[in-house]
């Protein structure tokens, strides 16, 4: 047996003439991991999808055990035992585990039409223990959390013996502890013998979990080798084709006194807890907490998506009662969803209408009048032209064919038309590579040193310390602690989110 | 690995042969691709059948066929223009039928100038509203021009009910305009014992009925509306908000966009073109009916969706609904000119209408491929 | 926004040229159609168009046969168009005839008003236009009608069941099941059932009325409210045969469908005399039905309609009448063979012989 159970050979791939992929030519090896990297659109996905029988390659080819592998739909994939666990997951969600589980082959009766139930229950339960999900088999998926959900399409791809495992992004959605409990069952999975692909921007992680490291760029493979000569700065050059000397931007320009947001004793039962704090003109203030504690539901509140029972919120010294959405953008606010494909971006629309969405009525006498479309699109233009959105023609092409980073981009742009002077930032980096991260912490750097306060939400603790000049840390709905950049420390910094939270 | 030797050559020569030929397959995608996107298909499809039925049925050709489609179009259009803007914002209107029943039996009984005692004596507005002389305004100068504003402002209303139903209290537009569809027409039917209101005066008759050399006047109104509704769905704040509220609905909340004013105004935009339509074809038939337009849901929805407006909201022009309605009324007529029975006539409308809203899909997933 | 404006400048044009052409080509139109008027007699192939609503019961399939059987025996092609119950459809359907340039048009309109503006359209296009049965509701455009006198027919037979309840010697209920009173049938048979209650004032209680629309399934559903509101019913007149199957599946479960002389028999009548309320009459069930004389009906139409055509008239009026009669218990020995119904019944294969002892 080669150490190698699935290798690609001079594999082409062209998507409408855009070569994606470009003689690449990798070996997975057999009962590792391979960490796979590379920035939005270098064609990790691509080439995953061609084991995945997603799609067929233009030229190349791909041997499992040494013999011709082409699958020719994600079924073929499946009986070749090779099982994807995505970032988007694909379970029934108004099924239980179990259902999922046999979803292609339920287990009848003998001669019945009917479905051996306990036999499912029985296997499922196997599965679930080997995965260390301790919830029972009936559960339906939608009852579950982002991890639990994970393990249980981990379990999933146990139940058919599946001998390469993909990880594409598996911790995006999950807790600390639950991305803790998935990295212990890839070590074990790779202990008894699976081979793995663990796809990810987080590369630390990558780092600790691989044996090996494959790099793409532009759909070519720019480096592969032992773990052991890698370092998260040899990565990120190699993924980015430059050396990038810092992860952070300098801060250009320091806060001021002014307060620009006043936030006292903000409660909503069983969300948050006496919210107190304030933000300054100019000023860059983290807030972080981990999953669950109320970091994102404040933003929302704050910005009037959502309801709160008691205290005051106040923007530019004037307080706003009964906050909307309309209401907090007339005051001067902005708010980065952080989740950008379902509440921050129009899909299917151009970028320009993306970035005029939110100040369009400053651009017409009256809601139904006529927008005035030269100035109106001059200065979306130049909103996109100082966030270097990679566009060939922003009033044509949908925000949907954006990678990541210019998506994320662009919803930090519908915002800039209108000036804010209070900016809400709910995870900005998320699903985006490291190139495009550092340009959004610069935007934001920028925006601070025009004088906006910005509030910098994040789950990377990294990025927070790296970025903001003061930091607020939730558990549990509440403010445990305030720190100043000078006083970050990590640990002090991680044992204050995990109060209560234990 | 032997096995693996002796396929080689088989493989390579398969592989070829399926490189041609999807390279060929390539192009033609290629053109079906840009055919089935482009703004003119249902125009391009239209212009093909009736080439194609040109010969087999010379008289589709005539003048005074072309003059029949000419004239069949533009009531219809005024219905689907309303359609098409609920559409855009995701929803659905099936209320719009009822709508132009209820509102051309207010109109009628508002302008009508002699009722017939026997027939309506029963009705709850003899006496209150009308009485043997006829409605209120009967003989008044005043009587069409208020008749067609209180349709109007019937329309209104009735698109209000339906669009706060449904942005406010986040109801179904299906289950909203659905049990709208039932509510009004039955109201409809109520207000007059199911009796038609005859007797509307000669110039409201007129509207449905009279033309400038051939071109009848509904040309020029609905024209002039259809126009305006383009121009309010491609230059306009609103005209943005409403595809951004049907493309979707929350990142439309987060960007301050006034998602129930927005969805309210689209019901009430639908109930207005619907009470236009109700107008043209009240006239035509010199009645007010509460049974008018019974039959048309299929029509309107059907004639949108083929202009290529998308059922899923965040798509739509005024102009495809032009062509979608141009298409549908020749369909019609033609069907009609091949001497089809009613039921054959239905199996091929329905067929179409199935097949847009599969060509919709395949427009999707084109345009989602990018 | 500027494409719009172009396109629909495009179809206006377009529709100019052909106003424009119209105006030439609009007279050689109409010249085919006179050309053919005038040659027919030489034994040119005339056309006719039948736009009827629908063809939802007995009465109008026989009706619908009937006219399109005979004409075709007459060698004149027939142009078949039904608009589903919808005025408009029909309104464009007899348009779309008019474009084709038929020599005649013969409609069962959907209700008395469109007819008048469907006539008016024929009218003016100068073709011959023919109404059956369901009359204009007005005579402001010259047109041949056939109509059976409704109001007499129902009548005749409300007044047989009247006898039949003066027997019972008490106060009864009377119950009818009133049509689609935008149909001048409807409000002619609900007229002539009224004459018998207001001339009977000490037999008859008030009368219930249970709206149809023409429609089975409102039927069923009014019938079954007012029975329940009302259960001591025990007079029933149906101003249309069609809807027996209903008024069986409401009265059986109450235990009121009985032959007549059987306790429990509610006095059954009806309108139109098709072959099932014959079939009822022959078992005992239905007292009496009044009679249009629909194959007369058929005939007279179209002969009108094809004089007319023979003589040139391009509108043509007349309002022609269907005396009817109504077929009772009392006189089912010598009437049973003239109802159209019977003979279609007959011509199954049944015997009209009666299966029930009168009383």
């Amino acid at each position: 047996m080669s150490d190698v159970i699935l290798s690609f050979e001079n594999i082409e791939k062209s998507f409408f003439g855009v070569r994606v992929l470009k003689e690449i030519t990798l070996g997975v090896p057999r009962g590792k991991v391979l960490g796979l990297v590379g920035e939005n659109g270098a064609g990790k996905s691509t080439l995953m999808n061609l084991m995945g029988g997603v799609h067929a390659p233009d030229g190349g080819q791909m041997l499992l055990d040494s013999k011709p592998y082409a699958p020719r739909t994600p079924s073929d994939a499946n009986d070749a035992g090779i099982a994807f666990i995505h970032q988007e997951l694909n379970l029934f969600t108004n099924l239980s585990i179990a259902e999922n589980i046999f979803i292609d082959g339920f287990p009848r009766m003998r001669w019945l039409p009917l479905l051996n139930r306990r036999h499912m229950r029985a296997r499922t339960q196997q599965f679930l223990d080997a995965v260390e999900l301790d919830v029972a088999p009936d559960t339906l998926v939608e009852k579950l959390s982002p991890g639990e959900r994970q393990l249980a399409e981990i379990a999933k791809a146990l139940s058919f013996d599946a001998r390469i495992i993909i990880f594409d992004e598996p911790t995006t959605s999950l807790t600390a502890r639950e991305t803790e409990r998935l990295f212990r069952l890839i070590d074990r999975l790779r202990s008894d013998g699976a081979s793995i692909i663990y796809i990810s921007h987080i590369l630390p992680d990558v780092l600790r979990l691989a044996d090996e490291i494959a790099v793409l760029r532009d759909g070519e493979l720019v480096a592969h080798g032992q773990t052991s000569e890698f370092t998260i700065n040899r990565m990120i050059s190699l993924m980015v084709g430059r050396a990038i000397e810092q992860l952070y931007p300098e801060r250009s320009a320091a806060p001021t006194a002014t307060p620009v947001l006043e936030v006292q004793g903000v409660s909503q039962r069983g969300i948050v807890e006496a919210i107190d704090f304030t933000l300054h003109k100019g000023e860059i203030l983290g807030v972080f907490g981990l999953m669950g504690s109320g970091r994102s539901e404040l933003a929302r509140i704050l910005f009037g998506l959502d309801d709160h029972e008691r205290g005051q919120i106040s923007v530019a010294g004037k307080p706003y009662a009964r906050p909307s959405a309309r209401r907090s953008i007339d005051a001067g606010m902005a708010f980065v969803t952080e989740n950008r494909r379902d509440e921050g971006l129009l899909m299917d629309i151009s970028i320009a209408e993306n970035i005029g969405l939110v100040a369009l009525p400053h651009y017409a006498a009256a809601s139904a009048g006529a927008v005035k479309e030269g100035r109106y699109y001059d200065q979306i233009g130049g909103v996109a032209e100082s966030l270097a959105i990679k566009s060939g023609n922003i009033r044509q092409q949908a925000v949907k064919t954006l990678s990541g980073g210019n998506q994320q981009k662009t919803v930090i742009g519908k915002w800039l038309l209108d000036k804010p002077s209070v900016l809400i930032v709910d995870e900005p980096t998320r699903g985006v590579d490291v190139g495009a991260k550092y340009e959004i912490y610069s935007i934001l750097n920028d925006l601070a040193a025009d004088g906006a306060g910005i509030l910098f939400i994040s789950s990377e603790l990294e990025e927070l310390m790296g970025v903001c000049d003061r930091m607020l840390v939730m558990s549990n709905g509440e403010i445990q602690a305030v720190f100043d950049r000078s006083a970050f420390d990590k640990e002090r910094i991680l044992r204050a989110a995990f109060r209560e939270n234990g | 690995m032997m096995e693996a030797n002796v396929n080689e050559p088989n493989r390579a020569a398969s592989r070829t042969q399926a490189g041609a030929q999807s390279a060929a397959r390539g192009k033609t995608q290629r053109v079906l691709r840009k055919l089935l996107l482009s703004e003119y298909f249902v125009l391009y499809l239209s212009i093909v059948y009736f080439l194609v039925l040109w010969p087999f049925i010379p008289r589709i050709a005539s003048p005074q066929n072309l003059g029949n489609i000419f004239s069949n179009m533009w009531p219809l259009l005024a219905v689907a223009i309303g359609q098409t803007f609920v559409l855009i914002v995701a929803g659905i209107d099936l209320s719009q039928p009822s709508i132009m029943a209820l509102v051309s039996v207010v109109g009628a009984a508002v302008m009508t100038t002699q009722l017939d005692p026997v027939l309506f004596e029963k009705s709850p507005l003899w006496g209150v509203v009308f009485t043997e002389a006829g409605g209120p305004l009967a003989g008044s100068f005043l009587a069409v021009p208020v008749a067609i504003f209180a349709m109007l402002l019937v329309g209104a209303l009735i698109g209000w009910f339906n669009g706060t139903a449904v942005a406010r209290l986040k109801m179904p537009p299906f289950m909203v305009t659905l049990v709208g569809m039932m509510f009004f027409s039955a109201f409809a039917i109520y207000l007059v014992k199911s009796e038609n209101i005859i007797h509307l005066p000669e110039s409201y008759v007129l509207l449905g009925q009279g033309q400038i050399s051939f071109i009848p006047y509904s040309f020029f109104i609905v024209g002039a509306l259809a126009i305006a509704a383009q121009w309010l769905l491609s230059r306009t704040v609103l005209a943005r908000w409403f595809y951004a509220v049907g493309t979707n609905m929350r990142t439309a909340t987060v960007s301050g966009v006034p998602v129930v004013r927005v969805i309210v105004l689209a019901y009430m935009l639908s109930g207005v073109f619907a009470a236009v339509g109700s107008v043209f074809y009240s006239a035509r038939l010199a009645a007010g009916r509460p049974t008018l337009g019974a039959t048309l849901l299929l029509d309107v929805v059907g004639a949108t969706v083929i202009g290529g407006t998308s059922l899923f909201g965040g798509k739509g022009k005024i102009m495809w609904t032009v062509f979608g309605v141009l298409f549908f009324v020749l369909l019609d007529n033609s069907l009609n000119l091949l001497n089809l029975s009613y039921f054959w006539v239905q199996i091929v409308k329905g067929s179409v209408i199935l097949m847009a809203a599969a060509l919709d899909v395949a427009r999707t997933r084109l345009l989602a491929r990018g | 926004m500027k494409r719009l404006v172009t396109a629909l400048s495009i179809l206006m044009a377009i529709s100019m040229l052909f106003a424009a052409c119209a105006a030439p080509v609009a007279a050689p139109a109409a010249v085919p159609a006179g050309e053919q008027a005038a040659a027919a007699p030489a034994g040119e192939q005339k056309t006719i168009c039948f736009a009827y609503q629908d063809l939802e019961t007995e009465f109008w399939v026989a009706g619908h046969k009937a006219i399109v059987e005979t004409l075709g025996e007459l060698g004149v092609t027939v142009i078949e168009r039904n608009a589903n119950e919808d005025a408009n459809k029909q309104l464009e359907q007899v348009k779309d005839c008019i474009a084709q340039g038929v020599d005649g048009i013969i409609i069962i309109p959907q209700d008395g008003e469109s007819a008048v503006t469907i006539v008016g359209e024929a009218n003016k296009a100068g073709i011959p236009i023919g109404v059956f049965n369901r009359p204009p509701a007005n005579d402001s455009n010259p047109t041949l009608v056939i109509v059976a006198n409704n109001e007499v027919i129902t009548q005749q037979a409300t007044d047989y069941m009247a006898e039949e309840a003066k027997k019972l010697g008490r106060k009864v209920t009377p119950l009818i099941m009133v049509g689609d009173l935008g149909d001048p049938n409807a409000v002619g048979r609900r007229q002539g059932f009224y004459n018998t209650i207001e001339a009977n004032p000490d037999l008859f209680n008030e009368v219930i009325e249970v709206p149809t629309k023409w429609d089975g399934a409102t039927a069923l559903a009014n019938l079954e409210a007012a029975m329940q509101a009302n259960p001591d019913v025990d007079l029933l007149f149906t101003s249309s045969d069609f809807m027996y199957p209903q008024i069986r599946s409401v009265l059986e479960p109450l235990g009121k469908w009985k032959k007549i002389g059987e306790e429990g028999h509610v006095i059954l009548g009806g309108l139109d005399g098709d072959s099932r309320a014959c079939q009822l009459m022959r078992d005992g069930f239905v007292d009496a039905t009044g009679v249009q004389d629909l194959f007369y009906e058929a005939d007279t139409i179209m002969q009108a309609m094809l004089d007319a055509i023979a003589a040139g008239e391009t509108t043509p009026e007349n309002w022609m009448d269907d005396p009817g009669f109504a077929l009772t218990q009392g006189n089912w020995e010598e009437k049973a063979n003239d109802m159209w119904g019977c003979k279609l019944f007959a011509e199954g294969g049944e015997s009209l012989d009666r299966t029930f002892e009168m009383p």
